[in-house]
């Protein structure tokens, strides 16, 4: 017998007791003050940060706050603005614009931009540059869309052994959307493309506070012109069909489909074709993992200078389950329906499986619509919980490369790439 | 036998008596207070048709840094580029760590601190912010 039955059966005493020395009136009052005494569910609020161990929470665990344009989202920081998406908006493939998350580097972001005055502007070493307004990218171009997955390159930070600082995020920096918008090739051949360029650059509106020539001036970042990912770049002016909010980019962004979204310039306004190496901090110094498998390393080699590393750029394939989500249980016998995401930056996931048994053995999902190579795909299965009691359920993704999500922990110091397969806990109690 | 009818009908009745109030005060009717307006939502911005486009300014709610010599500081320099939430967002982290952190926020990104405001700043976060002295 738990405590809480244990309680609740001498609660049953006292009432029966009201009710033989005189009725339900004294039974009432004896069994409220009783109940008062003992309430069964305790609210608290979460903690206010994690660590030393891993975030044991699916999001990260800052409070809520209403920014423009967004519902309430998680706040990790305010300035510059860092907001986290909470599981549940990942129930489907397209994440609403305004549960999208935010991650800016540089406290000077837009408030307000006039669209009288912006152009986005192709320079550098070009032979034609050029200065487009808004509604000559919409009508001089021809518009594509593509559905795709932007992530932070630190999403799930929280979950690496040893922690590393940087923003403390749970699983929640990523979002999937139809992207609508210019083929950055075609720009690029308007402009007419030097013979002897080496990297295309993107700066978007945002600046900070430190001095010129440093990262906290201003965000940069490069491809190499002899990218492939750059012919299926697409300068974005819709997100989901619908202007870019203020913080996700507006008015128009950089997607680079199966990259981080540290390529993914906001407010992009600059795209600057160079014939020399991109030196900035942001290329040189930060975003780079260790050339490792999965850019996994240890603190001891990389105190030792032993790690050699390289710009990121893709992302590795996950899997999420997004309900049930732990935070109330299951009847045992009924038959519900598990449902999640999968994406990967190498090409489609075709596979996604749950194991009940802690990885021996796996059952596949049924996979939802395919809306491309580099969007969110959702899955789904039917599932009865056999018995009463605590139950492991554990996903995993495989993507169109054979490339199978790993049951390994990653470790670098720039909290990049976690991709480990993920648990949910589901508690599921007695039906009778 | 109809007085043993009647016995068991009020015994059932007392006992559903019993039993409706046992689980209706168990089941229902728990509040607890709480704060008024913890998340307001935000009025709408006046919008007019010309071709500004524009936001309200970006909420600030800050963070409470723990009282101690060097707080000022952090608050004052600090701020300069980011919030000081950007410190306590962070998991406890070893003295090394923060030292190494407020290096590079100099060197990397230009903060010019003073040396010895370096300094005091560093202690201060090695003094409440690592594995051995964060509170709750």
């Amino acid at each position: 017998m738990s405590v809480a039955d244990r309680s609740f059966s001498r609660r049953g005493i006292f009432k029966a007791l009201g009710v033989m020395t005189g009725g339900i009136t004294l039974g009432r009052w004896l069994g409220s003050s009783a109940v008062a005494a003992q309430e069964p569910v305790q609210t608290k609020a979460i903690e206010t940060f994690t660590g030393p161990g891993a975030n044991p929470h699916w999001n990260s665990v800052g409070p809520y706050v209403a920014e423009p344009q967004k519902v309430p989202l998680i706040l990790l920081t305010d300035r510059p603005v860092q907001l986290e998406t909470p599981r549940h908006y990942f129930r489907t493939a397209f994440t609403p614009n305004e549960a999208f998350y935010v991650r800016w580097h540089l406290e000077g972001i837009p408030n307000t931009v006039d669209l009288k005055d912006w152009k986005l502007q192709i320079e550098g070493n070009v032979n034609n540059p050029l200065a487009l307004s808004l509604p000559e990218l919409m009508q001089k171009f021809k518009p594509v869309s593509l559905a795709a997955v932007n992530q932070c390159s630190g999403n799930s930070r929280s979950r690496l052994q040893p922690r590393v600082p940087g923003g403390q995020w749970g699983n929640g920096a990523m979002g999937n959307a139809m992207w609508t918008g210019v083929r950055l090739r075609a720009l690029l051949e308007v402009a007419g493309v030097k013979s002897d360029s080496l990297q295309v650059q993107f700066q978007g509106l945002e600046n900070g506070q430190g001095p010129k020539g440093l990262g906290s001036n201003l965000f940069l970042k490069s491809l190499d012109l002899g990218n492939p990912v750059l012919d299926e770049c697409i300068v974005a002016y819709l997100m989901n069909g619908e202007p870019l909010p203020m913080l996700n980019g507006f008015p128009v962004r950089l997607v680079v489909p199966g990259y981080f979204a540290t390529y993914w310039t906001k407010s992009l306004t600059w795209i600057r074709v160079l014939n020399s190496p991109d030196e900035n901090f942001w290329m040189k110094t930060a975003y780079r993992i260790p050339d490792t498998p999965r850019g996994n390393t240890n603190p001891e080699d990389m105190k030792a200078g032993k790690v050699k590393t390289v710009p990121i750029e893709r992302l590795p394939v996950r899997s999420f389950l997004i309900w049930p989500d732990g935070t109330s249980k299951i009847p045992a016998g009924m038959n519900i329906r598990l449902q999640g995401i999968a994406f990967s930056g190498f090409g489609r996931v075709n596979r996604v499986e749950v194991s009940e048994d802690g990885g021996k053995t796996w059952l596949p999902a049924e996979l939802g619509e395919d809306h491309g190579p580099y969007s969110f795909r959702t899955w789904g299965m039917s599932w009865t919980a056999k018995s009463q009691g605590r139950h492991t359920l554990a996903v995993r993704a495989t993507d169109e490369k054979g490339i199978v999500q790993p049951d390994e922990p990653v470790w670098n110091a720039g909290g990049y790439l976690w991709n480990m397969i993920e648990r949910q806990e589901i508690v599921v109690g007695k039906a009778s | 036998m109809k007085k043993r009818v009647l016995a068991i009908f009020l015994v059932m009745c007392g006992l559903m008596m019993v039993v409706a109030v046992v689980f209706a005060d168990l089941k229902k009717g728990y509040y607890r207070p709480a704060e008024l307006g913890s998340l307001r939502q935000t009025a709408l911005i006046e919008l007019s048709p010309d071709s500004n486009y524009q936001v309200s300014a970006y909420p600030v709610p800050g963070a409470d840094l723990v009282p101690g010599d060097g707080r000022q500081e952090v608050q004052t320099y600090c701020n300069t580029c980011h919030s000081p939430i950007y410190v306590t967002m962070q998991p406890p982290l070893p003295a090394a760590t923060w030292e190494a952190e407020v290096n590079k926020m100099n060197k990397a990104y230009g903060a010019a601190i003073p040396e010895d405001t370096t300094q005091k700043i560093i202690r201060y976060l090695q003094a409440h912010y690592t594995v051995e002295n964060r509170t709750p």
